[in-house]
């Protein structure tokens, strides 16, 4: 029995972490969760396409999986949490990567996961009322029905000089445009989810079954083609003014923590993190959490401040040679150095390289 | 004729359906009023219009939050913008700016879980209201097959909004239940008015079948009969197999429960309003506040839980008035499933004596009950069904003694399941009654027998024929999708 495209994205994830993360690691990545060390991981084992990917899964869901996994062969456990590939479990999926690209090519989780929901909200919602506009048609229930959205989308609707009709056709022209630029894409995986003035979306679960896919399969699909969009349109504004402003007040950069910020900020105001862990009655360790997500999110963060250029050599040395990311490895090769600056450096290289 | 006028222009119907004149008429001129009126037979209109003849707002109280958002979506549907809805649903920064500009809107819809709170009732007092609706007004009575505690509150509240003009709506009230509203709303002098529940253009059928043969007789049924039509199951999972199963045959059919996310229950809805799917597998979640019409079937695959919540579910089919059928499949032993949804509604002792144990060990005060939820949630596993009882329960015991309040909170619990399975007692009593179906029900009503000629109910004699589909309509759903196409058909004139 060939693997389903649900298998090949957990076994690809599982490939990733090695047997170096329990599979725990990845229910965490899936749902997104906003911890350092989930946001660590992502970047150290290039998974942040599938941060908040699949944001319903269950733990059991993943701990049948792993199950069946291993009754198949193609797991192999080493530890209670830990696993690794077999060689049939790589075959396996290597066979399937020739047919289906995994991760699908924009998938961009990481980058995109305070973007992804609010996009999609505002366009379906300005598709249904532009089709139900120019159709004179009053009386309809919006299918997006979040208060924020709305609120969003009357004061949008009164900022835009267009009337009616050239708004819906601006719209036409933008989507269409959008979607034939790319060829890797399907663009009725989006457009069979759009309400207009006499038809209603279908859920995702009907496009699934519409397009013979998956539900995982369709959710990651449907996925990477707002992430494409998202992507397009906020680099080609002058090509796409209309979709463009639909994500235009929303802050572009992934927001840090609301704990590291203020850590941040103290920071920033020259405090060490001895004095901020006191300050704020939080442990040494914490802070160094904190300290390593702002290096993997801000780009002016000056690594040498809290690791020695040698060490940072060093570590990047071994790291490197020996393609280690367990950090007990690293650090047993590396004298003086500690598991805090470790982490900042596989954190600061790995995360610019991937970025 | 004032009134059909106002009636045209607001709602641009020509004339009011059954019972609507005299409810409305007895509003306006200025009486406190209980109507009793079946489902289907446009309850809201008969606050809405008077609200647009009186000056002054009108504040609704509703009992679900799903059906409070879809009478404000409908209201706005409708060119009514100035229609809020106030309940948990609303983040805290939304809350906040609504309650800032309360005066801006006309028809503002309240849960009775935020009457409790000082905040919201003060703003309520600075409002010039006109009109106090409490909709699904059988709530506030225990006797009531849907009791919610928090009704209790909206006397008190009525009270400190100075008695307002106040109408209590309900499709199924005894007369028990009629008692307890005007009793609790507090109301001195009131008008009554109770049209018949009895809807004759819906047949009402029941049939036995063995519990291997239900899912195949659903298939017979669905394939034979004229949609669209709604089948109800009390478990999600069954609906979502029926569903599925039905889908694999051809049908335009999609599950709908409230494990589904918000975008899914409105585009369902919405489908099927709009005719692009034929049949719904439903729990009780859905069909409260749906318009639709031409609803020809209902079919209930479990046995329901009170003969009050079957009545409004069946009320769902023929409001359009042509001739609609009402099918209840029963498998003896059924009621041991409701028996068992009932208990899993209320706490039970064990959760009951874990709530108390977790107070005194962590020396909680009985008014920080609600600030510690998820504590007493995860530790005695309550449902949220069950967490919304014990909430209210002690909330308003506040200054009692915990020990006092566990008795008697035991004795309560015993008194709910009860009443509940004396429902479902009455329910079973209901199918293993050989006469006339619909006169059982009217008389459970208090209502005398009404004479229905023809297809009154599988007692009487019930011709399926009558209900089979003209023409057997097969989708051609295979064809090519052309996306580009779809989307000018959209947003090009
Ligand atoms: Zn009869």
């Amino acid at each position: 029995m060939a693997i389903s495209y649900r298998d090949a994205v957990f076994l690809y994830c599982l490939k990733q972490i090695k047997d170096e993360r329990s599979i725990y690691s990845l229910f965490h990545l899936f749902q997104g969760k906003k911890s350092s060390q989930t946001i660590q991981d992502a970047h150290l084992y290039k998974l942040t396409p599938f941060f908040r990917a699949l944001p319903l899964i269950t733990r059991i869901e993943l701990e049948t999986i792993v199950k069946e996994f291993v009754s198949r062969g193609f797991l192999e456990q080493v530890a209670s949490e830990n696993f690794v590939l077999t060689i049939e479990g790589e075959t396996e999926l290597n066979v399937f990567q020739k047919c289906v690209t995994i991760p699908p090519k924009f998938l961009e989780g990481w980058k995109y996961h305070h973007l992804t929901t609010l996009f999609w909200e505002r366009l379906s919602l300005l598709v249904q009322v532009s089709s139900n506009l120019i159709n004179k048609n009053k009386g309809f229930i919006p299918i997006q029905n979040k208060q924020e959205t709305q609120e969003w989308f009357k004061k949008f609707l009164k900022m835009q000089n267009a009337n009616r009709y050239e708004l819906a056709e601006q719209l036409y022209i933008e989507l269409t445009e959008c979607l034939h630029q790319e060829k890797s894409i399907e663009p009725a995986v989006l457009v069979l989810r759009l309400t207009g003035h006499n038809k209603i979306g279908l859920t995702s679960e009907q496009a699934a079954e519409r397009l013979d896919m998956t539900t995982t399969h369709y959710h990651l699909e449907f996925l990477n083609i707002l992430h494409y969009m998202i992507k397009t349109v906020s680099t080609m504004r002058n090509d796409f003014p209309l979709l463009s402003s639909l994500v235009q007040d929303v802050q572009k950069e992934v927001p840090l923590t609301l704990s590291t910020e203020k850590t941040f900020q103290l920071l920033d105001k020259g405090y060490v993190p001895n004095e901020i862990a006191a300050m704020r009655n939080l442990k040494m360790s914490t802070i160094e959490d904190h300290i390593v997500e702002i290096a993997l999110h801000v780009k002016e963060f000056e690594l040498n401040r809290y690791v020695h250029p040698d060490i940072e050599k060093r570590i990047m040395e071994v790291a490197s040679k020996t393609s280690a990311k367990k950090l007990k490895q690293i650090r047993d090769q590396v004298d003086g150095a500690n598991y805090f600056e470790i982490r900042l450096v596989l954190a600061r290289n790995g995360g610019q390289k991937w970025n | 004729m004032e009134l059909e006028q106002a009636l045209f222009h607001y709602f641009q119907f020509n004339t009011f359906r059954k019972g609507q004149r005299e409810v409305i008429d007895s509003i306006l001129s200025g009486q406190d009023t209980i109507a009793m009126l079946p489902t289907g037979t446009g309850k809201s209109l008969c606050y809405q219009l008077p609200g647009y003849l009186l000056k002054g707002k009108v504040i609704i109280i509703s009992p679900l939050l799903s059906l409070m958002q879809d009478q404000v979506e409908q209201m706005k549907a409708l060119g009514e913008k100035r229609a809020v809805a106030i309940n948990s649903f609303l983040l805290p920064f939304e809350k906040k700016q609504i309650l800032q500009q309360l005066d801006r809107y006309k028809f503002i819809f309240v849960s009775p879980e935020m009457l409790g709170t000082e905040l919201i009732v003060s703003k309520l007092k600075e409002l010039d209201i006109a009109l106090l609706v409490i909709d699904e007004a059988h709530c506030i009575s225990q006797w009531g097959y849907d009791f919610r505690p928090d009704y209790l509150k909206i006397g008190q509240v009525r009270k400190a909004l100075n008695r307002p003009l106040t109408i209590a709506l309900t499709a199924t009230a005894t007369e028990e239940v009629r008692h307890d509203i005007a009793k609790y709303l507090q109301l001195e002098k009131w008008k009554e008015f109770v049209f018949s529940v009895d809807r004759p253009e819906i047949s009402i059928g029941m049939e036995i079948v063995g519990h291997q043969e239900k899912q195949k007789r659903i298939v017979e049924l669905v394939e034979s009969l004229e949609g669209p039509g709604i089948i109800y199951f009390s478990s999600k999972k069954i609906a979502e197999q029926m569903a599925s199963k039905l889908r694999d045959r051809g049908q335009q059919v999609m599950a709908y429960h409230g494990g589904l996310d918000q975008e899914a229950r409105v585009l369902i809805q919405q489908q099927f309003i709009h005719g692009q799917l034929n049949i719904v597998c439903a729990t009780s979640a859905f069909g409260m506040g749906i318009n639709k019409e031409n609803v020809r079937y209902i079919i209930h695959y479990h046995m329901p839980l009170q003969l009050e919540s079957y009545l409004q579910e069946i009320g769902r089919a023929g409001r359009d008035g042509k001739n609609s059928l009402a099918i209840l499949l029963y498998t003896p032993g059924d009621e041991q499933l409701s028996i068992q949804l009932a208990e899993g509604e209320i706490p039970d002792r064990e959760q009951i004596n874990m709530l108390f144990h977790v107070i005194e060990q962590q020396q909680l005060s009985l008014t920080k009950i609600t600030e510690n939820e998820e504590l007493f949630i995860r530790s005695c596993g309550f449902s949220e069904t069950q967490w919304r009882i014990v909430a209210n329960y002690i909330a308003s015991r506040e200054s009692m003694k915990p020990s006092e309040v566990k008795e008697k909170f035991y004795h309560y619990i015993t008194e709910r399941l009860r009443i509940k399975k004396e429902k479902i007692a009455m329910v079973l009593e209901y199918l293993q009654y050989r006469g006339c179906k619909r006169t059982f029900i009217l008389n459970y009503f208090k209502e005398k027998a009404a004479s229905v000629k023809v297809n009154c109910c599988s007692s009487c004699g019930l011709d399926l024929n009558d209900f089979q589909k003209n023409t057997n309509l097969t989708h051609a759903n295979t064809q090519n999708y052309n996306w580009e196409q779809e989307l000018a058909s959209m947003l090009l004139k």
